[in-house]
């Protein structure tokens, strides 16, 4: 959705207006997965259809409660998991069919923590995030070497370089896996819950940044959460989930209808618009 | 790369083996002395030198045979477990019986190595690769221990020697076997070691020696060398109580003694009528002393063919039985000690 | 940002095969037998170039007869151990894990003695039967190891843990029906033995052959070195990174348990070394495994000599057991390393 064509005024500082509408990266159509705990049962739980599209340069923001198939979903546009119908692709390529580097080259996922069994640099750790270029047993060119570089100043952590990664704090730790993932060169970068043990100035400054990314750096930028209002101010357009089906897909303020919200999150919620065109969620006070 | 620079390394370990393998084949085809071929006990056939003048042993049972034979001068080295007599102890050792130094062994330039199931196969397969003689010996009887002795005079070219002891050996062993030949066996239990409580079984060696001595082992198990419980003690309840040197006490008396005052032992009735005989390490080891060691017993088990048992560690016997019990000599190899 | 390039790993490789040299010399030198270093020099180059005349046959014995094969041995095992070691820390994903924590070692021990027990006097039948009761532990805690159809690493971890206590117990109760020499032997495998001769007539040959095996396994680990890097910070990061994650496992499991039966089958069951080799490496020269291989392989290969050689000279003539080395320095070793990384 073009942010000119948006009724409620454009924030300008957050958006960048452009004028003609931007590339489908990520198409999903009519995608589904199920599983159960063995074959023979029936399915535990069923996902989809589902049908999201994502463009370049968007914020899209996957919402709901908790089981509400969020994760898989996310998992499914990853190529992690094959959709048991449907199809996704990406840049017009079918994601299932590719191969694991070329998969890599295209879509990063963030991880949320990193356990480093032994001692690493953040710099070795960053220039991982170039495996998907070259051969298996590769040695990192210089090219390689300024990817990372580039990667570490987008997310302002070059200071860090050659610290210890276990001597991080989380918020530092943080924008050094989003570095590596940056690494990667992807056109879609997915994150799966990473606010989720940040505290609020960390919450902000995570989505300030991907925001950015999205802004400056044309990625296209998928969020799992269940944070609604972060979700809100953020992202482009909202998928809302709900025990495997997607009830909504578009803008904040067109998703977030209270009705359908407290259905969904089963909470008294209510819904306030601001005047930049936001909506806000609040807890419905006692009368 | 790396790998190319590891390969190239590897590469000198087969060559430097291939040059090792040549030099092996060239040792062995260098010594040109006239040689004669016996068959030892693991039926291998050793070449050894027709006039031996360096023997080495690796076991104390060979060490003592050599003594008893006469041929100390020829030994130049044993393993640091010959102690008897005490002269071996001087000699150069060249480590343990088990495991013994393939180098220093080699330095001594023997003409034939001795060898018991004491030394792994690993060390006397090597030592042979190395074009060194070994001559295995494993007797599992006391004949067996004879015939070995024998074995050993033919190999250091002692012929003579080795009839001469070995015949006096025979005599003292046809003497005692007579005197017990209408006697019925003694029910013994032979402890080997106390605890864990091993005892010996039915095929040993140590079984051929009791039966010599007048006694017959009273476990019957599948294995050699079984560890029983005192269970199995108590339900067989054994004549005698064969001790041996793992017990520092020298005393039969002593010993009964100190058995009575044990849980669980003196509730055995050898225990408590004090049949309890000590034999000193000769008597599990297949060398010249074990006949002395055997006499030794016989008088503990049966003193009433033998008159009063004298303690294992004196040297003094009845004089009415010693004469005929020591033979025409008055030798005896290991008691005295 | 000074990323790691094959020329670093060529010049730390070398440094370390020039420290290997040198200790291989050092070695030659010691012994019960006593040969002077110009001796030695002697007759390495006359057995070289082939004039067996100019050299005595007893220090041919002494020096291809008994020390080099020794040292060859030595440092072939000692870098399969410490190769496998390093292996099997990134798949197990455990610091504490060493080459025989599968069971691998316990199943050739098993091989061992039954192979005392039927075939005591068949020559190499031991070293075969190790092999085989290796490769049988390898593949039945592969079977128990998997979850789903792939490799799982906790579940791995305790099919090993399990198949060696299992084959442990066997071996105690078998144990107990070997005879006294045969017991004895086994106890020195048990505690590792570098003397143990080859068990065909060509020793060239059985040498290449080693070679050859220890050759491509390794390699197969070193081809995983950068994957190893990535699953280290994570099975699920190192997917989304585009690793085959259970090709990796799979390749490092068969290549580390060959290495660990090469070693185990030849000269029994070495400790410490597998365990303390890679982390000594790491200390020294960082985590990353494509310098982590190389370096272990050398370091494997320079701690066994060393301690062989202490082993069979400390306490001239007795011979020690090389095992009860390793464990001496290891211990130690291990401590300081584990204050050094509380820090």
């Amino acid at each position: 959705m073009n942010a000119e064509t948006h009724g409620a005024g454009a924030g300008a500082d957050t958006f960048t207006a452009y004028s003609h509408p931007p590339a489908v990266r990520l198409k999903a159509e009519q995608v589904s997965y199920a599983y159960s705990a063995t074959d023979r049962t029936a399915p535990k739980f069923t996902l989809g259809p589902v049908s999201l599209e994502a463009h370049q340069r968007e914020l899209v923001a996957i919402l709901g409660p908790n089981a509400s198939g969020k994760s898989t979903l996310l998992k499914l546009l990853a190529g992690l998991l094959k959709p048991l119908s449907g199809r996704i692709e990406i840049d017009g390529e079918d994601v299932s069919a590719m191969d694991l580097r070329t998969r890599a080259q295209r879509i990063a996922l963030v991880a949320q923590e990193s356990e480093m069994l032994f001692p690493l640099r953040v710099w070795e750790y960053v220039l991982q995030g170039r495996y998907p270029y070259g051969r298996r047993l590769r040695f990192e060119t210089a090219e390689d070497c300024l990817m990372a570089g580039n990667a570490l100043a987008q997310v302002g952590a070059d200071a860090l370089r050659d610290r210890w990664m276990d001597q991080l704090s989380g918020g530092e730790k943080q924008r050094v896996i989003l570095a590596r993932a940056m690494a990667q060169q992807p056109s879609l970068l997915l994150l799966d819950e990473p606010t989720q043990h940040l505290d609020i100035g960390g919450k902000v400054e995570l989505l300030r940044r991907l925001r950015r990314l999205a802004d400056e750096n044309r990625y296209t930028v998928i969020v799992v959460t269940h944070e609604l209002n972060l979700a809100a101010e953020f992202s482009d357009r909202i998928a809302l989930m709900h025990r495997g089906k997607c009830l909504s897909i578009g803008s904040p303020d067109e998703v977030y209808q209270p009705e359908l919200l407290e259905q969904v999150f089963e909470a008294p919620l209510e819904v306030e618009m601001r005047s930049t065109g936001r909506p806000r969620v609040l807890l419905r006070g006692r009368e | 790369m790396a790998v190319a620079g590891c390969c190239l390394l590897w590469a000198a370990v087969p060559v430097f083996a291939f040059v090792a393998d040549a030099g092996q084949q060239s040792a062995a085809s260098a010594s040109a002395r006239a040689t004669k071929i016996f068959t030892d006990d693991s039926g291998v056939n050793v070449a050894v030198p027709v006039n031996v003048q360096r023997i080495v042993s690796l076991a104390p049972n060979l060490t003592e045979t050599v003594y008893a034979l006469g041929l100390e001068d020829k030994l130049v080295a044993d393993t640091s477990y010959c102690d008897t007599p005490p002269a071996a102890k001087d000699k150069p050792h060249v480590g343990g019986p088990g495991n013994p130094s393939l180098e220093a062994i080699v330095g001594m330039h023997p003409d034939v190595v001795l060898a018991t199931a004491m030394t792994t196969r690993e060390a006397v397969d090597a030592l042979r690769k190395l074009g060194v003689a070994v001559y295995y010996t494993e007797p599992h009887t006391v004949r067996a221990m004879l015939d070995t002795t024998q074995k050993i005079a033919d190999v250091a070219g002692a012929q003579e020697k080795g009839a001469e002891l070995v015949a006096r050996l025979q005599a003292r062993l046809d003497a005692v076997h007579s005197r017990l030949s209408e006697r019925p066996l003694e029910h013994v239990l032979f402890v080997v070691w106390e605890d864990p409580l091993i005892v010996s079984g039915q095929n040993t060696f140590v079984a051929d020696a009791l039966k010599w001595a007048g006694g017959e082992s009273a476990i019957l198990a599948s294995q050699d060398w079984p560890q029983i419980s005192m269970e199995e003690v108590l339900r067989v309840q054994p004549d005698y109580i064969v001790l041996t040197p793992a017990h520092t006490e020298t005393n039969n008396a002593k010993v009964a003694e100190e058995l009575q005052a044990r849980p669980v032992w003196r509730e055995l009735r050898a225990v408590k009528l004090g049949r309890i005989a000590l034999v000193n390490e000769e008597f599990i080891r297949p060398s010249p002393g074990l006949v002395g060691s055997i006499e030794n017993l016989a008088r503990q088990l049966h003193p009433e063919v033998f008159g009063a048992a004298p303690a294992p560690g004196s040297s003094s016997a009845p004089a009415s039985t010693s004469g005929a019990l020591l033979g025409a000599t008055g030798e005896c190899a290991a008691c005295g000690r | 940002m000074r990323p790691l390039t094959p020329r670093r790993i060529l010049g730390v490789s070398l440094a370390l095969v020039g420290v290997l040299f040198i200790e291989c010399v050092i070695s030659l030198r010691l012994g019960a037998y006593p040969i002077s270093i110009t001796d030695i020099l002697k007759t390495l180059y006359y057995g070289v170039v082939g004039h067996w005349d100019n050299v005595p046959d007893e220090y041919r014995s002494v020096i291809f007869g008994i020390r080099l094969p020794r040292i060859a041995l030595g440092i072939l095992v000692g870098s399969s151990l410490s190769t496998a070691g390093a292996g099997f820390q990134a798949l197990l994903r455990n610091p504490l894990a060493d080459p025989y924590v599968l069971g691998v070692s316990s199943g050739a021990a098993l091989g061992a003695i039954v192979s005392l027990i039927f075939a005591p006097h068949v020559v190499g039948a031991i070293q075969i039967a190790a092999f085989v009761g290796a490769a049988a532990t390898v593949a039945v805690v592969y079977f128990l190891g998997r979850r789903g159809g792939q490799l799982d690493t906790a579940t791995l971890l305790l099919a090993g843990i399990v198949a060696a206590s299992f084959l442990s117990a066997a071996i105690m109760f078998l144990m107990t029906t070997l005879s006294g020499r045969d017991l004895r032997g086994m106890a020195f495998w048990l505690m590792g033995d570098l003397q143990t001769p080859p068990p065909i007539q060509n020793v060239p040959a059985w040498f290449a052959f080693l070679f050859t095996i220890f050759l491509v396994a390794a390699g197969a680990i070193y081809t995983t070195a950068s994957d190893l890097n990535l699953i280290l910070t994570g099975e699920q990061e190192a997917r989304h990174l585009g690793v085959n994650v259970n090709r990796v496992k799979l390749v490092v499991y068969v290549a580390a348990s060959i290495l660990t039966g090469l070693a185990v089958s030849v000269s029994g069951a070495i400790g410490y070394v597998g365990l303390l080799v890679p982390h000594a490496m790491r200390f020294l020269f960082g985590t990353d495994y494509r310098l982590l291989i190389p370096t272990s392989i050398v370091g494997g290969a320079i701690a066994i000599v060393l301690a062989d050689t202490l082993a069979r000279t400390i306490a001239a003539p007795t011979e020690l057991p090389v095992g009860a080395m390793t464990a001496l320095a290891g211990a130690p070793v291990f401590i300081y390393l584990m204050r050094r990384r509380v820090r």
